[in-house]
């Protein structure tokens, strides 16, 4: 008996000395990091909550505050909160590239983890959006790309073959030619949404050159022109919504998905997001690249959030807990099952629960493609000199020059997007 | 200032202090949200700003920039100084010519008032998309009942003619607000010069231009000026619909500075974008202003 009671008081003992000072330093040593997100048809609050909570249960040590703020207003509110230097949040979206020199430098936290790092992501997402000026500046969460959608129906219909993944430009013109039925009121395919895109980069265009020096030659040199050229001639198919009906029967400016959707176009090029709304309406379709140029290196417009710590943290271990737990596999996965996320992570990816469907391995196969960012990201004058150079493209898209006038057209335009490209650099420190 | 509070009694400085503190809500809101903002931006025209650095002094040079090498300066004042001439009578003629139509005395005139009043609360975005649909080319409203009488419309927002009018003709959509403020004009008008008027056998011409339209000139005055400054600050008909387009021909001011401040983070120079205009609508005004003796007629 006094055994068992020693046995027992040694026992509670015991235990009280274990809890009590972990307990003790457990309550004390909680450490409170402010997160900003925002909510969208990829990740809703509820799954960003939910993502939270199983955070907080497997690290009881960090406490997250979610902030959600509203999309349209969140650019505004971290570019100012970074630029007063103060009251920014531990972890959030850094997708605005200019955010980047705020921006904890997390190489030495990616080389001392054993389970993240760059093979961990794809590498085009890994390139553009996690790597600036040679420092891991943030993880990449989620993919997204464009990518032609063709409706079965419709080619059915018109007795068309369906496009294959080595389609050329030419082929695009030809098939929209095809597909076009007037009476019907039916589209053979759209118009890409701007120049310098996927289709432009095919070709081998770029607005100026890769040492943002020079306009001439690029922004007017034949690769440029042979890309306006093939926009001249789509448009000139008569088989593409003009602007203004793309302008009504768009969908938020992402893509005309209800007029896919409806049957009144039968290429159209779109993302991810408008392939799950064609699913749900039950509409069958493949995807496909962008036409590719032969010869050339073939891209792909495609995206991916970079979400990062703030440089000016005061618990930079805890904050890069919770964003690699966010932006990694179990994060991601957590998303991807609680909303409609793709994983910026293959293994994850992978399990996606439609992912031997032959539409989601085309989509897949897309994002191995290079990308438009990777020039884009590191040329932030790119949308200045576009501004100068953009009535190009509405002269095309409008008919109002001839074939033989696209040349001249941006010959004439070179100057004034030379001299917005010299502002630019020079704004920006050269 | 000090020497009069001491001259005043107990009583009239309770009451000078009641004044000043009913008014301190409103003085300190102009300070902090008015004033303090806008001679932050004067200094901030003289910077080169992207927020996310440090504002770097640059003296004249935005200023220099804007008026010697800046097409689109140029191209977006044009734009927008054309805007404000089409529009600005289409809105101070048809507003008025609404409000006489408000004034009959007619059964349900207050229905009436209120439907032609309602278009100028609705959200900016909500009637912009709504245009839209309406001037689709190919499927608008307007078009196809053009259509029916054999006339073919234009492109209006997407043909680079008729663009900026497209914008114009919208913008009339709001007039029934400026027309409730002729309306109380009108209101004030006494009855017995139209009574003696009409004694001495004038027709309704002669009334509306011998008596009505002298005596709404004080709000004819007080319209112009309002209908100016928002004529300067078209925005969101080019935000929704054109994005400044087709070939720049809807780039207004207001874009040109948002793209500025909001796309490039450019904040100096759209400080001094900022400035100018405001310089502008100023000089504007004080010439109206100058001139408004000449014509605008107060009765006594």
């Amino acid at each position: 008996m006094k055994v068992r009671r020693l046995s027992f008081t040694l026992s509670i003992v015991l235990l009280l000395a274990m809890l009590g000072p972990f307990g003790a330093a457990a309550q004390g040593d909680v450490v409170t990091i402010e997160w900003w997100s925002v909510a969208s048809e990829e990740y809703s609050e509820e799954a960003q909550r939910g993502l939270v909570e199983q955070f907080e249960a497997e690290h009881p040590g960090i406490k997250v505050n979610l902030t959600i703020l509203p999309e349209s207003g969140f650019t505004e509110k971290m570019t100012t909160t970074l630029g007063a230097g103060e009251g920014a949040p531990d972890v959030a979206f850094f997708w605005d590239n200019n955010w980047f020199p705020q921006a904890l430098d997390l190489t030495p936290y990616i080389e001392a983890d054993p389970d993240l790092g760059p093979e961990t992501y794809f590498p085009g997402f890994w390139t553009t959006r996690a790597v600036w000026q040679d420092k891991i500046v943030g993880l990449p969460l989620g993919v997204g790309a464009n990518f032609v959608m063709y409706n079965k129906a419709v080619f059915d219909a018109a007795g068309v073959p369906y496009p294959a993944e080595d389609w050329t430009t030419d082929d695009y013109n030809a098939l929209v030619a095809q597909l076009a039925n007037p009476e019907q009121r039916i589209w053979g395919g759209d118009t890409p949404r701007g120049p310098y895109r996927a289709i432009w980069q095919n070709y081998g265009a770029f607005p100026y050159s890769d040492d943002s020096m020079t306009v001439d030659g690029y922004l007017n040199g034949p690769e440029s022109v042979a890309s306006y050229t093939w926009l001249w001639d789509l448009v000139a198919t008569g088989g593409t919504p003009t602007p203004a009906d793309l302008e009504i029967l768009g969908t938020e400016g992402t893509g005309p998905v209800d007029l896919f959707i409806a049957g009144r176009l039968a290429m159209a090029t779109l993302n991810q997001g408008h392939m799950l709304n064609a699913v749900e309406a039950g509409v069958e379709f493949g995807i496909v690249p962008e036409p590719q140029v032969p010869g050339n290196d073939r891209y792909v417009n495609a995206w991916s959030l970079t979400a990062s710590v703030w440089a000016g943290t005061e618990h930079p271990d805890e904050a890069y807990e919770f964003l690699s737990y966010w932006v990694g596999p179990e994060g991601q996965r957590y998303l991807m099952e609680h909303g409609n996320l793709f994983p910026s992570i293959p293994s994850a990816l992978e399990e996606y629960e439609g992912a031997d469907t032959e539409y989601a391995q085309a989509f897949f196969r897309v994002l191995e493609l290079k990308q438009v960012a990777e020039w884009a990201n590191a040329h932030p004058c790119k949308g200045t000199v576009l501004r100068a150079a953009n009535d190009a493209w509405d002269l095309v898209m409008l008919g109002e020059i001839g074939r033989d006038e696209v040349q001249a057209t941006l010959d004439s335009l070179a100057p004034a997007a030379q001299a917005a490209l010299d502002e630019c650099r020079e704004r920006l420190g050269g | 200032m000090l020497s009069s509070w001491r001259k005043m009694g107990p009583q009239a400085r309770r009451e000078a202090l009641e004044g000043y503190l009913c008014l301190a809500p409103w003085a300190i809101g102009f300070v902090v949200f008015t004033a303090m903002p806008l001679l932050v931006s004067i200094w901030l025209g003289f910077t080169q700003w992207t927020i996310t650095q440090p504002p770097k002094w640059v003296g004249v040079d935005n200023y220099t920039r804007m008026f010697t090498a800046d097409p689109l300066f140029w191209q977006s004042l044009k734009v927008t100084v054309q805007y404000v001439l089409i529009s600005l009578p289409l809105r101070l003629v048809l507003g008025l010519g609404l409000a006489l139509l408000l004034n009959l005395k007619v059964p349900g005139m207050n229905f009436y008032r209120t439907v032609f009043y309602i278009p100028a609360v609705i959200s900016g975005v909500a009637v912009a998309l709504m245009w839209m649909w309406l001037l689709q080319p190919d499927t608008g409203v307007i078009n196809t009942l053009l259509s029916y009488a054999g006339v073919e419309g234009p492109g209006w927002f997407w043909d680079r003619n008729w663009a900026l009018p497209s914008v114009a003709l919208m913008s009339v959509w709001k007039v029934g607000g400026g027309a409730i403020i002729y309306l109380a004009g009108l209101q004030n008008i006494p009855p017995h010069l139209y009574e003696a008027a009409q004694i001495d056998g004038s027709n309704r011409w002669q009334r509306f231009w011998r008596i009505t339209l002298p005596l709404l000139t004080p709000t004819i005055f007080f319209q112009l000026v309002i209908e100016l400054i928002e004529s300067f600050k078209v925005f969101t008909e080019a935000f929704v619909i054109t994005q400044g387009g087709p070939l720049k021909a809807t780039y207004f001011y207001l874009l040109y500075f948002y793209e500025e401040a909001f796309r490039n983070f450019n904040m100096g120079y759209a400080s001094a974008l900022a400035l100018v205009l405001t310089l502008v609508i100023l000089a504007t005004t004080v010439f109206i202003y100058n001139t408004s003796d000449r014509w605008v007629y107060y009765e006594t």
